[in-house]
């Protein structure tokens, strides 16, 4: 069996090998679109410059989200008060927060910041579904958001003493006499050093560093510095000292965070967990090296450590070596089939139907339980339950079935590009606009069985294909091992 | 992978899928015959072991009432079950009078309670407790939960030994390396697409075709599937409706339980159930016997529970359900006719193997204080590691790792 033969004549161009690897792993989901925009640019490597400068991205169609869900326009006190008087439950707020998550990475032109800004998120996890802290818990990724292609420094100061961070680990009911140790613990195990390279004093230290940095829980809601809360005296982190001798701990607190981000086992935490969500599960220790490297001479900016990955012979050789998340794959799905979502305006909106898809897959977005953020191998999202749950998606999306209410799907005969067309052209043509390459031997027999239509039969707007069988093919596509890696 | 499923995968023929796909089609077409095909190439349980999760910390001094420590009627003035109206007393404990329904199995000697149970250190958050409870391997990074390496003490990588009821988010218990399936439903499980409109299986055939070469972590998983949709088929052929004349009351956990009886009924292999029922957070009207939260939700579980037994018939020889939360609440109601997060709770162990008919633990005695836990004197880990000797032939420590029971509790009878 052959593929069709070489054809000048409109024939969909696709990214090649380099080009479509970084944009793939980079974004939220290849789409003809974002090839053109790739190509206008001079190529992946141009074009991934320019995606790290987000500032400069113009980002309409993302601003308009925001009036979706009025509810997000309120934080802290205002928050808490319309969940204590059911004017919007906290859960329910944060429902709408995860929503406006996954519209933002279907519709946004920055997709690499946006792709950095849920890596960190994941980091430095704060779950979206908890209580109390779900009042700040937007302002808590917009803080990561505008650091997330910065230098880490700045951002670890921002989340270790944001309210939302500080409510979570329980920080803001540590005192001075009983220094609670929740967040110091994660602080090293999770976010900087890692696991192994503490000891339980450089805790106790760090916990006694941290008290102060309060929430105003239930009144306010505003974060404060406590200064009758914060234990004094001399303390000791690993090889970072002082006197701490002051009743404000807030610059001792900066000095120490200042220490351990720039702390060669933070680079080498940073360097291996960028490494396995955009290489590879098991990443060279050579490459980690060198990206430990990268971050550590350039004052922990994480841009160049990004050039640096995205240039390495690892990432080069690493194809298909990367599984979807739950999200990753619902949101990709959307932006494959060309779905225009609108504002919702009932339960079965897309917009809303969204979150359920993504739940269905085993992880609702942001809502990872534990402080040590969503896994990021593969074989955690590689189970019978979540395949058949991505099937199930794929194929009520393929045939535009659910969620149907306030989405627009493409025809079934706007997916051939002109007529007659022989059929094995037409798979061509759809797996170069969905999955982004050209039909294989394999992909094109599997689409000729779904369908029971013969390679070479001609395609007319009036054949059973048009008129009943575009489902099937558009989830064979979809369900094609290549769609489930990015 | 290890050596002994390779074959196992190695014998998934095409022609073995055609079958299942067959099957699954139009199996009125072809009868018993490759049922029974399909249900011999399916697993048999070593038995079978079903985790219902009372989620959002249950309290365990109502659910199993100290009648005998006057601090319990001192500290819950409003809320307390009195005395009298107790179930399977004994001179220190009784049963919530709407466990009803469960007292033929108390009676009978199949259902049993352990006291002041939990975690060895008290974990006042929901989420963080599940986690801890669920994974019960303090001190590992690696979150691989004490079910899933249940399931790991045998060579068997059938999808089918862990049945996660209710879809969705798996429990943590269940997470790991081991393949099992969730679902609401176990007609939910199905590749979406191989239905009645496609007679000839051109979906599944399209899929294999797809996925046949696919290599690693997910072409592994896309082969359970398709082993998963095959080897179910004894299952979708057992009615869904309760034998017996069982009724399981009209709530959640009962049809969740329901999904449980007809997976079990089928008999394909599968030896962990996992049941999540809630919400039993009750900070504010846990109220009497007459009204509020507790009493109601007491009521669901005893009917879903009795249903199930009575249901599964002589299949619940070899079934055993341990029912647990992820800590208890404490002693003193509060202001609100509720009770916030405590520590110590109650767990109860039903069905084969169990030593029944009395109440097991070390009581600690109460204290009224207005933070008074119920203090924990039984590791939980205790009670499951007896579940898991006596039914599963295993070395509880590759279950539980660091774990050591000091003294059996005498719970389970060796099988």
């Amino acid at each position: 069996m052959t593929v069709a033969p070489q054809a000048s004549r409109a024939r969909r161009r696709v990214l090649g090998g380099y080009s479509r690897l970084v944009v793939s792993r980079f974004t939220y989901g290849l789409t003809p679109g974002l090839a053109k925009q790739v190509r206008s640019r001079g190529g992946a490597t141009d074009w991934f410059e320019w995606q790290l400068q987000p500032e400069k991205i113009r980002d309409r169609g993302v601003a308009d989200l925001a009036g979706w869900w009025p509810g997000l326009a309120f934080s802290g006190a205002d928050a808490w008060n319309r969940h204590v008087s059911e004017v919007q439950p906290g859960w329910t707020l944060m429902f709408d927060y995860q929503r406006w998550l996954l519209l933002r990475r279907i519709k946004t032109r920055r997709q690499v910041h946006e792709v950095m800004t849920e890596f960190w998120e994941h980091h430095l996890n704060v779950p979206a579904n908890g209580e109390p802290f779900f009042v700040h818990r937007k302002d808590y990724g917009d803080t990561i958001r505008s650091h997330a292609l910065g230098r880490f420094e700045d951002l670890l100061q921002a989340a270790i003493t944001h309210p939302a961070m500080l409510m979570y680990l329980d920080q803001a009911v540590s005192t001075a006499k009983h220094p609670n140790e929740n967040l110091a613990r994660e602080m090293l195990e999770l976010h900087t050093v890692g696991r192994k390279n503490h000891t339980e004093d450089d805790v106790k230290n760090t916990a006694r560093i941290l008290t102060g940095w309060r929430v105003d829980q239930f009144k306010t809601w505003e974060p404060f510095y406590d200064q009758a809360a914060h234990a004094t005296g001399p303390v000791r982190v690993l090889g970072f000292s002082d006197p701490n001798a002051s009743p404000d701990g807030r610059a001792v607190t900066r000095r120490l965070l200042t220490y351990l981000a720039h702390h060669p086992a933070t680079a080498e935490r940073i360097a291996h967990r960028l490494a396995v969500k955009f290489v590879r599960d098991d990443p060279p220790a050579g490459l980690v090296d060198r990206l430990a490297r990268v971050y550590l001479d350039n004052d922990t900016a994480i841009r160049p450590v990004l050039r640096a990955l995205v240039d390495s012979p690892e990432f080069r050789g690493s194809k298909g070596s990367k599984v979807r998340t739950p999200s990753e794959d619902v949101v990709a799905t959307y932006r494959a089939l060309g779905v225009k979502v609108k504002r919702p305006t009932g339960d079965k909106s897309a917009a809303h139907a969204i979150l359920w898809q993504t739940g269905s897959l085993g992880a609702f977005p942001q809502a990872w339980p534990r402080p040590d953020g969503l896994p990021l191998t593969n074989q955690a999202w590689s189970s019978p339950a979540r395949m058949m749950a991505s099937m199930q998606v794929h194929w009520a999306m393929g045939g535009g079935w659910w969620p149907k209410e306030d989405a627009r799907y493409r025809r079934p005969a706007a997916w051939v590009p002109r007529y007659p067309m022989r059929f094995d052209r037409l798979v061509d043509h759809l797996s170069r606009t969905i999955l982004h390459q050209p039909a294989t031997p394999v992909l094109l027999q599997a689409c000729c069985e779904a369908t029971e239509i013969g390679k070479r039969e001609r395609i007319t707007r009036d054949h059973a294909l048009i008129r009943w069988g575009m489902p099937r093919l558009l989830a064979t596509i979809l369900d094609s091992p290549t769609f489930y890696t990015r | 992978m290890t050596d002994s499923c390779c074959p196992e995968y190695a014998a998934m023929t095409r022609r073995g899928l055609f079958t299942g796909v067959a099957l699954a089609g139009t199996s009125t077409l072809f009868g018993s015959t490759l049922l029974t095909t399909a249900a011999s190439a399916a697993g048999v349980a070593r038995s079978v072991l079903v985790v219902v999760s009372l989620r959002g910390a249950a309290d365990g001094l109502s659910l199993v009432v100290p009648h005998a420590d006057p601090v319990y009627y001192s500290a819950r003035p409003r809320i307390a079950v009195p005395s009298s109206a107790l179930l399977a007393k004994d001179g220190f404990f009784g049963l919530h009078p709407d466990l009803r329904p469960l007292l033929p199995l108390w009676q009978a000697g199949r259902m049993a309670a352990v006291h002041a149970t939990g975690l060895p250190v008290a974990n006042r958050s929901h989420f963080a407790a599940m986690e801890e409870v669920e994974d019960a391997d303090p001190g590992s990074s690696a979150r691989v939960g004490w079910l899933n390496r249940l399931l790991g003490t045998d060579g068997d990588r059938s999808p089918l030994q862990g049945f996660a009821v209710g879809g969705g988010v798996a429990p943590t218990s269940l997470l790991g390396p081991e393949p099992f399936l969730a679902a609401d439903d176990v007609d939910d499980l199905r590749i979406a697409g191989d239905d009645e409109w496609d007679p000839q299986g051109r979906r599944v055939r399209s899929l294999q075709t797809m996925w046949d070469g696919a290599p690693a972590e997910l072409g592994g998983a896309m082969r359970s599937v398709f082993r998963a949709i095959r080897d179910l088929q004894p299952v979708r052929q057992t009615p869904a409706g309760p034998a017996n004349g069982a009724s399981y009351g009209s709530s959640d956990l009962g049809r969740a339980l329901q999904t449980a009886a007809r997976v079990i009924k089928g008999n394909v292999g599968v030896e962990v159930l996992t049941v999540d029922h809630g919400d039993w957070d009750m900070h504010t009207n846990v109220g009497t016997l007459e009204w509020g939260r507790m009493q109601n939700l007491t009521k669901q579980l005893g009917s879903a529970l009795a249903g199930f037994f009575t249901d599964l018939g002589s299949h619940g020889d070899n079934v055993t359900v341990v029912v647990l939360s992820e800590f208890g609440r404490r002693v003193k109601e509060n202001a609100n006719v509720g009770l916030d997060h405590g520590h110590g709770n109650v767990m109860f162990v039903l069905g084969a193997g169990v030593r029944g008919g009395q109440y097991y633990g070390t009581w600690p005695g109460l204290s009224g204080q207005l933070d008074s836990d119920l203090v924990v004197t039984t590791d939980y880990r205790a009670v499951l590691s007896e579940v898991v000797a006596a039914r599963f032939d295993v070395s509880t420590a590759s279950v539980f790792p660091g774990y050591t029971q000091a003294e059996s509790l005498g719970l389970m009878r060796s099988s």
